[in-house]
């Protein structure tokens, strides 16, 4: 090397290269809509902006240990929809099983949790052991989720709806309440359990090279269907919170969302072919997502607009990526 | 020893696709008589012909081991332009070219963010998605559009007694099979797909080869609006909605693999879109609950993915 980069030329390398390259990207967001939104930086909409984005924080999280895997998890909206109307159907309604009595609530979350961990377990079968194409399987477990969801609702209170949940499980949805601390925690395990383990390191292991790990005692098809369970129950996390806070069982929550996961995960810089992805990155990434859309609902861009600009943010975040590792394998 | 049954077994998952058909039709057939009319069957086909369309252009791309989820969007761009112009007083053929350019420039742009900015497919064309579908919003405000009778003409107009949609679906369908399994450049998909390092060292212009998949799809995916548009009569803010998964499952359910290199548009994805059709026009005659129809679907649809990958490990185990 004979030439000297630059400061300017370093410092830039450097933003660019760092880690918290995303999480710079949502302060620049911040900054440029501060001024011109009147409330935007206020203490009530910084505060509404992090509960709102908890679903997708936690979907966000899911999704990312299994991408890591070199996998894909399309069923996530869908176990949203049938977590919601399973708990409901436990608890509430005029039609629960358990209404009234006092094990209604704790009844219902291990319904809804084990809902998501029995599509997840079914998932990882399928793909560990009878070897079939993450995005396949978990494409019809999708379309197989959300009928059964509806289904489930039509047959037992004739409606899509089911209201009349108990208190104490709308409690789980109070922005600072229980459900939104569990959730927090959740996340924390998960990327805790990424970068501090042996079985976060089979994780990366098994996304780089299935086969090079399985020659050195990695337990694979283990490996996988962990990671799909894992997504299973952090989607049916989202779906009580979606729950408890729109006080409604129903199979249609979430279901905007998936592109949303996908797309939250992919800027923060997780892989879409395995071994490379953080748990803190997607954090970003929907921080960053979730900041934008607050931001342009608050301005009044209109709603074809904001889907306009979210699929532009994707194309950016993506070719920045692409920039990005050339920048720094340049150095 | 064990090559004889092996070998025995692995043509007869070979042949599941089309084995899975024969169950539904006669399931169906025997289960109602009004199934297996020869007015039905033409009904079904005509129903087919959309998605045949469109999932013909995604084989396409699914041969090189990349995926389109930008179809349905695509569709509702063109159909979006289409709708607003024909209310304008445009004449229809005008409209239809707008449709297909649509579908050739939508094309475009996917091929060139995948062969000129190195993204990923499935990033590139998520993009598009949103993009298109945002914009196609922003074309029809939201709202529905009724079109003129013309379009509505154009789906049940018949030639030599042969439905209008049928035959261009078979033109698109037969020149397709053509470019895939006749010309250098279907086999050098193929060897795209296959192997894309090989490819590259072999002198193929993979880059050109990748781009011309993507704008076939394009192309394709605006054939298959026009041929929506012609049947529905209206351009609702869900028009083409999850199109692109109809289109990728009609692939794979005909035998198309989705790690690239495998699959054939006739008869395997032309065969996989009818029988997804022909479930859900048995369904619809022997007046079954509308809410297991996802539930049956999808089950098919399962039991298609598990005997392609049964295929797999018998190939990989011999």
């Amino acid at each position: 090397m004979t030439t000297h980069p630059s400061n300017a030329a370093r410092l830039t390398k450097d933003i660019v290269g760092s880690e918290y390259f995303v999480l710079f990207l949502c302060l620049a967001v911040f900054l440029a809509f501060a001024p011109f939104t009147p409330g935007f930086a206020s203490r009530g909409n910084v505060a509404n902006v992090l509960v709102a984005c908890l679903p997708l924080l936690v979907l966000a999280t899911g999704q990312t240990l299994v991408l890591i895997t070199a996998g894909i998890d399309l069923s996530v909206t869908a176990v949203i929809g049938l977590g919601s109307v399973v708990g409901s159907l436990v608890m509430g309604g005029d039609a629960g099983w358990l209404r009234g009595s006092p094990l209604a609530t704790p009844m219902a979350v291990a319904a809804m949790l084990g809902t998501g961990a029995l599509v997840g377990c079914l998932n990882g079968l399928c793909i560990a052991w009878l070897r079939m194409p993450a995005f396949m399987v978990t494409l019809t477990s999708m379309m197989f989720c959300s009928g059964l969801a509806v289904w489930l609702a039509r047959q037992a209170v004739h409606a899509e709806s089911i209201y009349n949940l108990p208190p104490a499980f709308l409690a789980l949805g109070h922005p600072g309440g229980l459900g939104a601390l569990l959730v927090a925690l959740a996340v924390l395990v998960a990327h805790l359990l990424l970068t501090r383990t042996l079985v976060g390191r089979w994780f990366y292991a098994v996304g780089h090279n299935p086969r090079a790990s399985l020659v050195s005692g990695v337990p694979v098809a283990g490996v996988i269907v962990g990671a799909y369970v894992l997504s299973g129950l952090f989607a049916s996390m989202a779906s009580i919170l979606l729950t408890a806070r729109l006080e409604t069982g129903s199979p249609n929550h979430g279901k905007t969302l998936l592109l949303d996961v996908i797309g939250a995960a992919v800027i923060g810089g997780t892989s879409l072919f395995g071994g490379k992805g953080r748990v803190l990155w997607s954090v970003y990434g929907v921080l960053f997502l979730t900041l934008l859309g607050n931001g342009l609902n608050l301005v009044n861009v209109s709603d074809f607009l904001i889907t306009i600009i979210k699929g532009g943010v994707i194309l950016i975040a993506a070719l920045l990526d692409v920039w990005r590792s050339r920048i720094v394998r340049g150095s | 020893m064990s090559a004889r049954p092996r070998h025995w077994i692995q043509s007869l998952l070979d042949s599941a696709p089309a084995a899975l058909f024969a169950v539904v039709l006669i399931v169906f057939g025997l289960w109602s008589d009004r199934f297996l009319t020869v007015a039905n069957l033409t009904q079904i086909l005509n129903q087919s012909a959309a998605t045949a369309i469109v999932a013909t252009g995604m084989t396409f791309v699914l041969l090189t081991a990349g995926v389109d989820l930008s179809v349905g969007a695509v569709m509702f761009v063109g159909a979006g332009l289409a709708g607003k112009m024909a209310l304008a007083g445009q004449p229809l053929a005008l409209c239809l070219c707008v449709m297909a350019g649509v579908g050739l420039l939508i094309g475009a742009l996917n091929a060139l963010l995948i062969t000129r900015l190195k993204l990923v497919a499935f990033i590139a064309t998520l993009a598009t998605l949103y993009i298109g579908r945002g914009t196609g919003r922003w074309i029809t405000q939201t709202r529905a559009i009724n079109l003129p009778d013309a379009f509505l003409a154009l789906g049940s107009a018949r030639w030599l007694g042969v439905p209008l949609p049928l035959w261009i679906a078979g033109l698109v369908i037969l020149s397709a099979h053509l470019v895939l399994s006749n010309t250098p450049f279907g086999r050098q998909i193929y060897a795209l797909g296959n192997n894309p390092e090989a490819a590259r060292k072999a002198g193929l212009r993979t880059h050109q080869l990748l781009a011309a998949v993507y704008v076939i799809c394009g192309f394709c995916a605006g054939l298959g609006g026009i041929l929506a548009l012609a049947q529905l009569g209206a351009v609702s803010p869900k028009f083409g909605e999850l199109y692109e998964f109809d289109a990728i499952t009609a692939a794979v359910l005909g035998g198309t693999s989705l790690f690239g290199g495998r699959g054939r548009v006739f008869p395997g994805t032309v065969l996989g879109a009818v029988l997804l059709k022909s479930i859900f026009n048995g369904l619809v005659i022997v007046q079954a609950d509308p809410y297991l129809y996802p539930l049956i679907t999808s089950g098919i649809v399962f039991l298609a993915v598990l005997l392609d990958s049964a295929r797999q490990w018998i190939r990989a185990g011999s």
